[in-house]
């Protein structure tokens, strides 16, 4: 799948767990059930995990300064748990990795997740990059701090967006 | 959409309705394939019939700029369809409140559209 | 309008600078895009419809309904003029205040919406969050920065929760809607108590106000009245711990279920104590710097607000005294319909849109402009909905009250009932609503002719009657002293009463059904009967509320269900 990442669509190198295989060589990412195995691999590849949007990330805590991406999945995009899932890996767990989110997004919700720490987006096949930049550039101000701890606008507790 | 509107028996008669999705104003399958702004233009359909037809409206949904296609369960009188449900006899006939704003009612100045 | 630094700032609300405005106009391109969108395809009707209802648009029974926020009920006179625009241009005429201090419009088009967003922008309104799953419009007390018991002005704090809350990366999608009310005085005339977070503020020991912070209160299908999760929440912390709230609501508030979905379902599911430890624990392990309110951001947006400048009133309270006693119907409506200030020789007339038999809350273009005018001439330009969906002129002088009534009388505002059983609050019911059983306005306007004589309203007394045509309770029937809630009995409308509920003062309560549904005019007689056994059964100075309270519901249920 495509992969949204700063503007551009990159190719995604990483392969995703199948249920019932034994994993692949190279960058994967696994379910949180397969989280020990993936880290039990013999091989400098990378790991990853994905979430559903009912899993505690609490639960990567000891995981994470060996894990690269945390994937977050929005069953439907009015499943708003993603969101603070991601601010929490970023706030509570310093997560420095990549954080994308998939499944069912809108470009409407791009900037919040950009704003709670998502850096990449698992695109539908066939998505135009063009609705997302646009969604991106659609506001130069927001009101009230986020984690990635924009510039003040003005007086109160308003940010410049970039 | 909510499935209180639907209320069909299985036997009796239904019409078809949705709102415009541009103006949000309510309509009615007329015999012609057209959406009226009044009941008294909708095709009957007997209830047995109405899902088979409610599928194929549902089709052309987007392309017609409707939204919420159901039907609608009345009695026919004198004076046309009457919805079995207070809420259909309702929406049929503009608020109870407002008896000047029947379905026909179009503003005096039209709104500017830029 | 003017955007000259030298120009007074609005009085009683937040003055938009060229940041805020930029926003305001990114806002209504994004929708504009968005409807562009929904009409090529692009987005389906599902996509679509929470994004239109984050712009405040419904499809209603008959067309959409575009609700405008009016942030913490407080507008001034060139907003309330261009709602009037509104109304005549792009609807029929007329538009509904509601409970939640907010203005609806009942015949808009999709089309037009993005254009009227537009003309709201340039009066520096919007419709942003006046629904949806999201923290809805901050409503607080109508009296704010007026009323002679208030501690501090909610006002200040109400406009830095709604920018806090405005387009919230975290809390745009949240389980379901989240209301917030706040307080300044410890008479809540907010229902603090009946919503998501309700916030009383008192002040603080360092001359800095605190928070009494309730949480898990609502009405709807399961009504409850808020817990208290603090009792003296610093002013720098409050953004902080509200962040913690929403987080824990956010990630735990059940989603499979929207019935079960307000915060308050977690709350109880939880109990209080577990609520509070996971509040706390994020609050504990959030990131407390970021989300500081700091004092200096507090005064920033303090001073973005215009205080009415009180002129020397002379000999004001003589003047209306002797207008008074001139003439008897002045005297009841001053009586009924005005408040006391805080500055001597002034005072707050709440203006009743309750006229005997008309529609609860409507309120014409021609309304709207002469309330515009009247708040410009006396009261400073400013003007405030109130959640029982009347009008308030903030500050008036007392020797201006006989000239603006006379006004008001002519065009229909001059009613004489405020908090009298005439003063009715209802929703917009099964005329207007997709969601309803039963229409509550046919019902208000039965009830409001049968007690429109004066002096019997004036021997009934304060009485509080609230009408839902649903289980929603948008009428919040509930928290009536009477309560009026429609239901669906196979597809014809019937009414429940309730009885004995009340929405704050601190003795916030919930009524009780008393028995089974009835047909419209059953249930305006059994309301009568109700009414007659609190006259005959009430001890000297007692309240409808309090009789109801001390005799409990049996004589009053045996009256309404009694066949004449
Ligand atoms: C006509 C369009 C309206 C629709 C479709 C609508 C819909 C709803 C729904 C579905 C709820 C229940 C939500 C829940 O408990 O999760 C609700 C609650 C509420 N509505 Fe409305 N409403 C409408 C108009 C109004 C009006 C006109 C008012 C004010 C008079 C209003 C004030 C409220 C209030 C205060 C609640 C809160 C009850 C609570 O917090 O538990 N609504 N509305
Ligand atoms: S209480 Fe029910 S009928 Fe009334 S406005 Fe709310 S949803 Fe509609």
């Amino acid at each position: 799948m495509p992969l949204l990442e700063n503007g551009q669509i990159i190719q995604d190198t990483w392969q995703i767990a199948v249920e019932g295989d034994s994993l692949p060589t190279g960058n994967v990412l696994v379910p949180l059930a397969r989280l020990s195995e993936g880290l039990g691999r013999n091989t400098d590849a990378r790991l990853g995990v994905v979430l559903t949007s009912a899993d505690e990330v609490e639960t990567l805590r000891d995981a994470l300064p060996r894990l690269d991406v945390v994937s977050l999945t929005f069953p439907i995009f009015r499943d708003g748990r993603p969101f603070t899932q991601a601010r929490a890996l970023r706030e509570h767990l310093h997560f420095k990795g990549e954080i994308r989110a998939g499944g069912h997004v809108l470009p409407d919700q791009y900037e919040f997740l950009l704003r709670c720490g998502v850096t990449a987006i698992d695109l539908p096949e066939g998505s135009d990059p063009a609705v997302w930049q646009r969604a991106h550039e659609a506001f130069t101000v927001a009101y009230q701090p986020s984690i990635l701890n924009e510039q003040a606008e003005g007086f109160a507790l308003r940010r410049r967006l970039t | 959409m909510d499935r209180r509107n639907s209320r069909r028996d299985a036997e009796g008669t239904s019409v078809i309705t949705a709102n415009r999705l541009l103006d949000g104003r309510i309509v009615w399958l007329a015999a012609d394939g057209q959406w009226a702004t009044l009941i008294e233009d909708a095709k009957l359909y007997p209830n047995s019939a109405v899902e088979e037809a409610l599928k194929a409206c549902n089709a052309r949904a987007q392309e017609e700029a409707l939204v919420g296609i159901y039907g609608v369960q009345v009695t026919q009188t004198a004076s046309g369809p009457l919805p079995v449900t207070s809420r259909e006899r309702i929406r049929a006939a503009g608020p109870s409140v407002h008896p000047d704003f029947t379905p026909d009612w179009h503003a005096p100045h039209p709104a500017p559209y830029a | 309008m003017s955007h000259s630094p030298s120009a007074a700032l609005p009085v009683g609300h937040y003055a938009y600078d060229d940041v805020d405005r930029t926003f305001l106009k990114q806002r209504v391109a994004q929708f504009k895009d968005q409807v562009e969108r929904r009409l090529s395809g692009a987005l389906t009707e599902e996509e679509f419809k929470p994004l239109r209802l984050m712009n405040g648009l419904y499809l209603q029974l008959h067309a959409y309904m575009l609700r405008v926020a009016i942030p913490y009920g407080v507008l001034d006179a060139k907003q309330m003029r261009v709602l009037a625009h509104i109304a005549r241009t792009y609807d029929r005429d007329y538009g509904h205040f509601t409970t939640r201090q907010n203005i609806q419009f009942n015949w808009i088009r999709l089309e037009d919406t993005p254009e009227i967003l537009n003309v709201l922008a340039d009066t520096d309104m919007h419709a942003i969050q006046t629904s949806g799953n999201c923290i809805r419009n901050v409503t607080a007390d109508q009296f704010a920065g007026a009323a002679a018991d208030e501690v501090l002005d909610p006002r200040v704090y109400a406009e830095i929760l709604r920018q806090w809350s405005t387009l919230h990366p975290e809390f745009t999608f949240l389980p379901r809607k989240f209301k917030i009310a706040i307080s300044g005085s410890q008479q809540d005339r907010v229902a603090a108590r009946f919503h998501d977070i309700g916030l009383i503020a008192r002040e603080g020991e360092n001359g800095r106000p605190v928070f009494e912070v309730f949480v898990g209160g609502g009405l709807g299908r399961t009504p409850i009245i808020g817990v208290r999760l603090r009792d003296d929440l610093p002013e720098e912390d409050l953004i902080a711990y509200l962040e913690a709230v929403l987080r824990v609501y956010n990630a735990h508030g059940r989603r499979d279920n929207i019935y079960k979905a307000r915060i308050k379902i977690l709350v109880q599911a939880l109990g209080t104590e577990e609520f509070l430890n996971q509040v706390n624990a994020e609050f504990a392990a959030m990131d407390r710097a970021r989300y500081r309110l700091p004092e200096a951001t507090v005064e920033a947006i303090r001073a973005r607000f215009g205080a009415p400048d009180f002129a020397p009133v002379g000999n004001a309270a003589e003047k209306l005294a002797a207008q008074r006693k001139a003439d008897r119907a002045f005297d009841a409506w001053v009586h009924t319909n005005t408040h006391p200030h805080k500055q001597p020789g002034y005072c707050s007339v709440t203006v009743s849109c309750k006229p005997a038999g008309g529609i609860p809350g409507d309120v014409t273009s021609a309304q709207m402009d002469l309330l515009a005018d009247l708040a410009e001439r006396y009261s400073f330009g400013e003007l405030r909905i109130t959640h029982l969906q009347n009008v308030v002129l903030g500050h008036l002088r007392q020797d201006a009250l006989y000239d603006v009534w006379q006004a008001l009388e002519k065009n229909g505002l001059g009613e004489a009932n405020v908090g009298f059983i005439t003063d009715i609050v209802a929703c917009p019911g099964l005329d207007y609503c997709a969601l309803a059983n039963a229409r509550s306005i046919p019902i208000a306007q039965k009830l409001s002719s049968r007690f429109a004589n004066a002096d019997l309203q004036r021997e009934i007394g304060p009485l509080r009657l609230n009408i839902s045509g649903c289980i929603n309770a948008c009428g919040h029937h509930h928290a009536g002293h009477i309560g009026i809630l429609g239901v669906d009995k196979r597809g014809e409308e019937a009414f429940q009463i309730t009885l004995g509920g009340s929405a704050g003062d601190g003795d916030a309560s919930i009524g009780q059904i008393l028995g089974s549904a009835m047909s419209e005019d059953e249930t305006v007689d059994a309301i009568a009967r109700i009414i007659d056994t609190y006259l005959s059964r009430r001890t000297a100075g007692e309240r409808f509320i309090e009789t109801c309270r001390r005799l409990g519901t049996a004589p009053f249920k045996d009256a309404a269900y009694a066949t004449a």
